[in-house]
């Protein structure tokens, strides 16, 4: 057990933390918009960790509080996310369909080059030894998994309460939800804010376990990534993003023994799953189970 | 004393908007004709082809490859160098038709198939970018990862520079400029012309404007999708070449920036519009141009910025028409 989570704990960890980012993806969708912002706000919020834990503004907070700054730094860094998310959002979820891919691809990129020319950001170089929060890798998957849990059980409960039948009802038909009092930007804001807030806080967690950050972290490969985790996984359901991630940010790694080649793989998968699962792969295990109840209805029904 | 400066001065600034100016309407006009490869396909599919910007790297590394021919270390084709070299012109025409080709490809690939399963239009901006992944690291595989730039001498025995002495400050107008702007000027007019004066255009104008109608009156709608991403892989092949010889080949993912810019330009100018897309790529050039170069750093946002700005004032560009979303 020790040995595989030696050698694997790594990727579990990174499993966990890219699922955490698809679901912050998919809560936008929820309400139908298509916003890719998430690598930005990923980016923000480890940006803070590592500024809280590195420079010497924040040493007596470090020496007073001990391990617990590390909880402070993603209460803030999910604060600050929600004011950028609420500033940009308001104005940004006006537009439609591709129109705000494009928006947050921008705000995304705009952040990009800030974070690349700041002294508090480090510049082209980052923030190197941001202090860990243990020993090894693999114990990260003690604040990824609870986070992930916590996730899944709100966005579950969430869906079944009045709000998630909002953002449903928003997703299906924007105007008659209107007509009906509900009032379309006010869930849409939400949707995107909780995205971000996610998205800040697994930056804020992020951050002390690859020890270093930079503007990398948050680029439009990234969106790219995210959102072929949701569109693969399948958008309609939280288990698509999940899954998506799950089996897209592992397929590189299944695939190592190719080397070079594993990229030219992932991006023939991309294309054929987007041709043969257009409703994702929960979509499919759906029209399976459909499938299969039809089949042996009418066998019963023959007998 | 002081007063002696200031006329001085005056044409001091008037050089280096001159010199600003020049450069900016170059990298300009590339943008345009680049960009114009997103208006055509968005006209016609309302889909976004993310795999633009992989046809422009295509395109670059095509040209060197017909007009150089010598790889570098750490592809596949490390040390190989091809037994013939083709003159710019010729190699620059050639990789262009190839990058066309390899826009139609990407149509068949990636588009068409989800056309036909009526599939939703997100799923085409996956697999384009799909097609994007596949072919950038099949360039990668191939060629390595390092910088290509082109010799000086590509394009024959010419002065790599002009230099004119204004006022005692010196203007350089770079041979590579003047071709780029020259090259970009005559493929938009030969689009133009296109477009707008022959029964291929007439019929691509007719799709564009409702493909269900334009298919009942007798159009073949698939073919003109076709020519339409051939035309869109050309014009992207020529604006990476174009690039590619003016500051090199920054490795198989050097289009990834100008991709996004060109996301910039055709939502300045009004996604769609051919004038629009001119219009907003020469802007773009010239406000990068003409970032002081204290802040030169953040000229790569001067795109994003344009593109959030624009959005969120103007959603239908500056040249545009606005939607009217009905129930």
């Amino acid at each position: 057990m020790e040995d595989f989570l030696q050698n694997n704990g790594f990727l579990l960890v990174t499993l966990t933390q890219q699922a955490l980012l698809a679901i912050s993806l998919y809560y936008p969708l929820m309400t139908g918009q298509l916003s890719v912002a998430s690598p930005g706000f990923y980016a923000v919020g480890g940006y803070i960790a590592a500024i809280m834990g590195t420079i010497d503004f924040f040493a007596p907070w470090r020496a007073v509080l001990g391990w617990a700054i590390f909880p402070l730094e993603w209460l803030i860094a999910g604060l600050v996310s929600a004011v950028l998310a609420v500033l940009v959002g308001i104005p940004a979820l006006r537009l439609r369909g591709i129109y705000l891919a494009l928006a947050t691809i921008a705000f995304v990129e705009i952040l990009r080059v800030l974070c690349l020319n700041m002294e508090i950001t480090g510049g082209a170089i980052g923030i190197f030894g941001v202090p860990q929060m243990f020993e090894n890798r693999w114990s990260y998957i003690w604040v990824f998994g609870p986070l992930l849990i916590i996730m899944l059980l709100f966005t579950w409960r969430l869906e079944q309460t009045r709000v998630g039948r909002a953002f449903k009802a928003v997703r299906e038909d924007e105007m008659a939800a209107d007509c009906m009092g509900v009032n379309p930007t006010y869930f849409k804001v939400m949707a995107f804010v909780i995205g971000a807030v996610l998205a800040g806080v697994v930056g804020a967690m992020s951050a002390p376990f690859l020890n270093t950050w930079n503007a990398r972290q948050g680029t439009f490969d990234a969106s790219i990534a995210y959102l072929a985790y949701v569109l693969i996984g399948g958008s309609r359901s939280m288990w698509g993003p999940v899954m998506g991630a799950i089996l897209l940010a592992a397929l590189p790694e299944i695939l190592r023994p190719l080397k070079d080649a594993r990229l030219i793989i992932n991006g023939l998968v991309l294309i054929i799953a987007s041709i043969y699962l257009p409703q994702g792969i929960v979509g499919a295990l759906q029209r399976l189970r459909i499938f299969m109840i039809r089949r042996v209805s009418s066998m019963s029904g023959g007998s | 004393m002081q007063e002696d400066n200031f006329p001085c001065q005056d044409i001091m600034t008037a050089v280096d908007f001159l010199q600003n100016f020049l450069n900016g309407i170059s990298i300009g006009s590339v943008y345009a004709i680049f960009a114009l490869g997103y208006t055509l396909v968005f006209s016609i599919l309302g889909i976004i082809n993310f795999a633009h910007s992989a046809v422009f790297t295509l395109g670059a590394y095509l040209t060197y490859s017909l007009a150089v021919g010598q790889f570098g270390i750490s592809g596949i084709l490390a040390g190989f160098r091809i037994p013939f070299q083709l003159s710019f012109p010729i190699s620059l025409l050639i990789g262009a038709v190839l990058s066309g080709i390899t826009g139609v490809l990407v149509e068949r690939c990636a588009f068409r198939p989800l056309r036909a399963r009526d599939a939703d239009s997100l799923m085409a901006l996956v697999s384009s970018l799909g097609v994007a992944l596949v072919a950038v690291n099949v360039i990668q595989y191939l060629a390595g990862s390092e910088i290509y730039s082109f010799p000086a001498d590509v394009y024959g025995d010419i002065r790599p520079a002009i230099m004119f002495h204004v006022a005692g400050k010196v203007v350089v107008i770079r041979t590579v400029q003047v071709i780029i702007f020259a090259v970009s000027m005559v493929i938009l007019a030969i689009l133009v012309y296109l477009i707008n004066f022959t029964r291929i255009g007439k019929a691509l104008r007719a799709v564009a404007e409702n493909t269900s109608t334009s298919s009942l009156l007798g159009i073949n709608v698939d073919r003109f999708i076709l020519y339409t991403f051939f035309l869109s892989g050309f014009l992207g092949g020529i604006a990476g070449s174009l690039v590619g010889t003016s500051f090199g080949i920054a490795g198989p993912y050097f289009g990834v920036t100008y991709g996004l810019k060109g996301l910039a330009v055709i939502v300045l100018g009004g996604m769609g519009s051919v004038p629009g897309t001119v219009f907003g790529g020469l802007i773009i050039g010239l406000t990068e141009a003409f970032v002081p170069s204290d802040y030169s750093a953040y000229k790569e946002a001067v795109a994003f910025a344009f593109l959030l700005i624009v959005l969120l004032v103007r959603p239908q560009g500056l040249l545009g028409q606005s939607q009217i979303h009905k129930v």
